[in-house]
């Protein structure tokens, strides 16, 4: 007779809707059902041939048998010895605020430590191993949207693109790059002077960019390699990657929290996207510098033309903000001088790190 | 021992009987469960979603008893997270894909259109096989034809009538989603008019004109008082419009609350009334028939107090919402059940492909028969 109790409820036929009021027996070995009238025996089964229903908050552990047949405590707060840790555990959860609590605390350094490590890292995985084809698709379908919506041929006299297309495959040379992945494009943009790469490597520069820097063709230079720099890294390729896992992660995540998803998905891809575009913009930059103290320049090109690029946009300095939203919509898979304005101190900076390599360059010569 | 039939004891009544909805669920309970089961989703990047969807659901459905029998909800997490990962790969290819070659991207879009009908029928055949009371599972018999008439070639034809048909359309869809459900094999039968879709409507589309002319006066009754109240002030002409832009912000404010307002008072009215008629028009053979009693102005204060809730929490206040919504509900619904009842043989047996139900979630199919 030891550690043998009974429990009472109702017993719920398998296969219909007949049930009746029950005591179950619990002994070490087994556990019997009786009816309650009557006290004939209606199912046995010894512990691990039955199943618990998921243990939830003021609801009962329901004994699920072999033929679907139930017994359903009539205490719903009952729970079994045998029930399984697990099932313990996650009920435990369920019902203190303290793990809430904790979770509430741990969920924003979880949440960014997602955003801001783990998928820029996957996503830079996934888009070095992508095929050519997919960044050349990429590219034209760019293109194609661009001069459809955005761009008009250019006006740029025949002599001043045949200067720079010249500027152009000489650093190309210079650089071992073969001139065949690379294509440079003139275009007429409404908006201001601007250089754009597309994942392809397509490079277009605007009429107003080539007019400012005519006279000083080495800054023209300086920015093309940012450019170039953007298609070695593949900045197009990952920025569409990116945004592919982060709507996926996020999607899994939230997919079905009603009212909540969209708020985080939006907030999350959009915090995600500004510090990932900050630091292919220093790629970029980084890749410049590089390439022009290889060439025997010096970062102060890139310092000079970002000032002069700054000089002939003063409203949007003005206003203190990118007008991206407008413009950049279209491609915003595409890096491209676009993002240099995005915010004052970000060009501020940009400039400084280039001045500062410089004056570095300088004295160690 | 093997298991014995059982004998059908429990008093079985010769007559019928009228039963009331009881739903248990707390506020504070629901909101702890459905918070830990979100932090733990996140946590598993999406993995236990499924997990959480079933216990979220199982409290729901468990708390909801009639004659003291609970409604039970019978998903496996599993088949919800294989569906789920289906189709979430299949829209992140479907992204990928059309953001590198728009054309193609169209011919996946047009092929989902056309696998639009199956998804439903199988999401619907999901939630309803995996609902069950006393031990007897709901189904849905719809098809593929009769989904794509009623889901896809009907919306078309209240769109053509300039939505003058939209509330026919709307009787028909919900009728035909309705019938095709049954419980223990008995179909459900709706008997809804669309004179009762057109009367809701228009009592509406009344609501919603009174409402704008009473904003309307409001607004230039403030409109004037502000234009006095700022030519009064003494001082400079800078003053006086930095008092019209404060006036023009609030009247800014003013509007866009109102006009939530009123949707939102819109949008509850309409729920209640067709929920009513819904519920006191539906019945399956020889089983239960449904009663509903809705009152429209509680219900209205609920829904718009809900969405205040909803939105002022940024969404975390949702589980509070749910259960005020299914206290309400359960409250104004009674159902009359039949000696049948008691002696139903289940039909149904365990199923598979959660993937419908997942790929028309993500579609923003409404599903819920609630
Ligand atoms: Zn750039």
């Amino acid at each position: 007779m030891n550690d043998q109790h009974s429990v009472t409820g109702l017993y719920q036929a398998g296969n219909s809707s007949h049930s009746t009021p029950a005591r179950a027996m619990v002994t070490e070995r087994q556990v019997v059902i009786y009816q309650q009238q009557g006290g004939q025996p209606v199912m046995s089964a010894v512990h691990g041939d039955y199943r618990f229903s998921e243990a939830i908050a003021g609801l009962p552990v329901d004994l699920i048998f072999a033929d679907n047949s139930r017994f359903i405590p009539d205490d719903a707060g009952y729970r079994w010895k045998h029930l399984s840790k697990s099932q313990t555990i996650t009920e435990w959860l369920e019902t203190h605020w303290s793990a809430v609590l904790v979770a509430a605390v741990f969920l924003p350094f979880f949440l960014w430590f997602m955003v801001a490590v783990v998928i820029p890292a996957s996503s830079n995985v996934v888009a070095e191993s992508l095929p050519q084809v997919v960044a050349d698709e990429l590219g034209q379908q760019s293109l194609t949207i661009i001069d459809a919506a955005y761009m008009e041929p250019s006006e740029l006299a025949a002599s001043e693109q045949e200067n720079i297309r010249q500027r152009w495959h000489d650093i190309l040379q210079r650089l071992n790059i073969p001139p065949d992945t690379y294509s440079l494009q003139f275009r007429r943009w409404n908006h201001g002077a601007n250089a754009m790469a597309l994942a392809d490597g397509t490079v277009i520069v605007t009429d107003s960019i080539a007019r400012l820097m005519k006279d000083n063709p080495q800054q023209l230079d300086a920015v093309l390699l940012h450019e170039i720099g953007h298609v070695e890294h593949k900045h197009s390729l990952k920025i569409l990657t990116q945004s592919t896992v982060t709507s996926l992660l996020f999607a899994m995540m939230f997919g079905d929290v009603e009212g909540m998803g969209e708020i985080m998905l939006g907030a999350g891809t959009g915090l995600a996207q500004a510090s990932f575009s900050r630091d292919m913009e220093r790629d970029a930059d980084q890749f410049a510098f590089q390439e022009l103290q290889s060439l025997g320049r010096s970062p102060q090109d890139f310092a000079d033309a970002m000032r002069a690029l700054e000089a002939s946009h003063p409203l949007r300095i003005a206003a203190g903000q990118s007008d991206c939203t407008q413009d950049c919509d279209n491609n915003s898979t595409e890096p491209g001088f676009f993002d240099y304005l995005s915010s004052h101190p970000a060009t501020e900076e940009r400039i400084r790190a280039a001045e500062a390599l410089a004056e570095k360059q300088k004295m160690q010569q | 021992m093997t298991p014995t039939e059982l004998p059908a004891d429990n008093a079985p009544a010769a007559s019928s009987r009228t039963a009331s909805i009881e739903f248990s669920g707390s506020k504070s309970a629901f909101t702890k469960l459905w918070l830990v089961n979100l932090l733990l989703s996140i946590i598993t990047l999406g993995i236990y979603s499924a997990w959480a969807k079933v216990r979220n659901n199982q409290y729901l459905y468990g708390h909801t008893q009639i004659e003291g029998h609970r409604f039970q909800y019978l998903a496996k997490p599993l088949q919800i997270l294989r569906g789920r990962i289906i189709a979430v790969v299949f829209f992140v290819a479907y992204g990928f894909i059309s953001s590198l070659n728009p054309a193609l991207g169209g011919l996946m879009a047009l092929l989902l259109l056309l696998l639009m009908p199956w998804l439903i029928v199988q999401g619907l055949k999901f939630t309803l096989r995996n609902s069950a009371y006393r031990g007897v599972r709901f189904s849905f018999e719809g098809t593929y034809g009769g989904v794509f008439v009623h889901f896809l070639l009907l919306p078309i034809v209240g769109v053509v009538t300039l939505y003058l048909a939209m509330p026919w359309v709307v009787q028909r869809i919900q009728k035909y989603t309705y019938e095709n459900a049954t419980y223990g094999g008995k179909p459900f039968t709706l008997n809804t008019s669309a004179g009762e879709y057109y009367k809701a409507v228009l009592l509406c589309l009344g609501i919603g004109i009174a409402a704008i002319v009473v904003f309307s006066i409001l607004m230039s009754v403030f409109g004037i008082a502000a234009v006095l109240s700022s030519a009064s002030e003494p001082g400079y002409g800078g003053q006086m419009s930095q008092g019209a832009a404060i006036s023009f912000i609030i009247g800014y404010l003013f509007t866009i609350i109102c006009f939530m307002f009123i949707s939102y008072l819109i949008s509850a009215v309409y729920q209640g009334m067709i929920r009513n008629h819904i519920f006191n028009n539906l019945s399956a053979e020889d089983i239960f028939k449904t009663h509903s009693d809705v009152k429209l102005m509680p219900f209205t204060g609920l829904m718009i107090t809900n969405a205040l809730i909803v939105l002022f929490t940024l969404g975390l206040g949702y589980p509070v919402t749910r259960i005020r919504k299914q206290k309400f509900l359960a409250a104004a619904t009674t159902v009359t059940l039949e000696p049948a009842i008691d002696h139903l043989v289940n039909t149904v047996d365990e199923t598979h492909s959660a993937f419908g139900e997942e790929a028309a979630g993500l579609f923003d199919v409404d599903l819920s028969l609630t």
